[in-house]
């Protein structure tokens, strides 16, 4: 299986914008004798969102989880056998996640509210749900921005 | 009129981006700014600019394109200078500092990887490793899901070792890929991903690159990995921010 992990950017797609964002934003070359752009708001970039929290939620949330795993699917897939395993994410890739949220994503995201265009991606799978949530929190400030034009 | 800033390449630079469409709306016409050896990719600033998507994607898009012609040392989002003489100055001021960046990152490009964990693959791995926590999720489901205290037992020691995993997990990825780079750098933690780390990497040695990691997402199938590249350079711009990857990765690892 040839797979190219590659975004290709430069032309323009949005995809790997939340990716990219957060490059154009903090890093890059910063001259003193230049003013910058105001990124008031855009702080919300670096709101702490750990991917696995510790607190009693996410303990029960965990268990349930633990509970509901498929134990006999991963006896058999012996991770450590590339092939083996390859088969187990590709079905748990598929498979959505339920309640993948972590407690603080969960926490951002109510605060952001639900964002549009981002049904589609939603539906394609719940997990990497941190990330995300920031990515939404990143789309839905630059959507304010443009409102405000 | 200020000026706005994207990028500091050479004047000799092959092919750069004059009169292609900058930020603003309507888009300003991309100029060039040159001193010395020196030229500043630059258009005039749009009053009241902000981070909009737009503007976002033509800065990202201009340095792309020049980019992809030579070196070019991409300024952050939003660098606005009083006009362009003041660009001059700064070019003839640091024309020594600017060279020897450009010279270091001539053929280099940036790939940036981030790794989240796949949660079920993950809580799999988890289990295969850990008896003990095997064993009590198999006497909770037959307790009928346990007390409040075992279940609370349980995922205490779950999310104990997922965040173990993570920083290990963090740690390979790096060590793996950093020898088919130049340099690392390890992005900001705690922002919602295991791994967030940029690789310098010379633009002929990419498609190795990409191999490692394709072997690392074989061999890692609990890690969903998202590769953003080749990109200017915006993390090896300065030479301080990319930290030893043993330094960084010991920092990681405690």
């Amino acid at each position: 299986m040839t797979v190219v992990p590659a975004t290709q950017t430069g032309g323009g797609g949005t995809s790997g914008l939340y990716d990219v964002l957060e490059l154009v934003l903090d890093r890059g070359l910063v001259i003193d004798a230049f003013v910058r752009v105001s990124l008031v708001g855009i702080e919300i970039l670096k709101i702490d969102v750990r991917v696995v929290v510790a607190s009693v939620d996410t303990y029960l949330r965990f268990a349930e989880a633990c509970n509901r795993l498929d134990l006999e699917a991963g006896k058999k897939a012996r991770p450590g056998l590339p092939e083996m395993v390859g088969q187990v994410t590709e079905s748990g890739a598929r498979q959505k996640t339920k309640g993948a949220l972590s407690g603080a994503a969960q926490t951002v995201q109510d605060a952001i509210g639900s964002v549009r265009e981002k049904a589609e991606e939603a539906a394609a799978g719940a997990r990497n749900t941190s990330r995300r949530a920031k990515a939404e929190a990143q789309e839905k400030r630059v959507k304010r921005e443009e409102e405000q034009e | 009129m200020s000026t706005y800033v994207y990028g500091i390449a050479r004047r000799a630079h092959k092919a750069l981006p004059e009169g292609m469409e900058g930020i603003g709306d309507p888009p300003r016409p991309v100029r060039i700014v040159d001193e010395g050896e020196l030229a500043a990719i630059v258009s005039d600033a749009p009053e009241g600019l902000r981070p909009k998507r737009s503007d976002l994607l033509a800065h990202q898009r201009v340095l792309s394109e020049a980019g992809a012609a030579g070196p070019v040392l991409p300024m952050r989002f939003g660098s606005i200078a009083p006009d362009d003489d003041a660009v001059r100055h700064v070019l003839q001021e640091r024309a020594g500092h600017y060279d020897e960046r450009l010279r270091a990152l001539e053929g280099k490009v940036e790939y940036n990887v981030k790794a989240v964990h796949n949660e079920e693959a993950v809580l799999h791995r988890v289990m295969a490793e850990n008896p003990e926590i095997r064993a009590m999720t198999e006497a909770n489901r037959k307790a009928g899901g346990g007390s409040y205290e075992d279940r609370l037992r349980l995922g205490e020691m779950v999310v104990a070792a997922l965040q173990t995993r993570e920083s290990e997990d963090a740690v390979e990825l790096q060590h793996t890929l950093e020898p088919v780079a130049d340099a690392v750098s390890v992005g900001p933690e705690s922002t919602g991903w295991v791994a967030n780390v940029s690789f310098l990497v010379d633009r002929h040695s990419a498609e190795q690159f990409l191999t490692a990691v394709e072997e690392v997402r074989k061999a890692h199938p609990h890690l969903e990995l998202r590769v953003n590249g080749p990109l200017p350079p915006y993390s090896f711009v300065e030479p301080g921010p990319s930290e030893p990857a043993e330094a960084a990765a010991s920092a990681t690892a405690e």
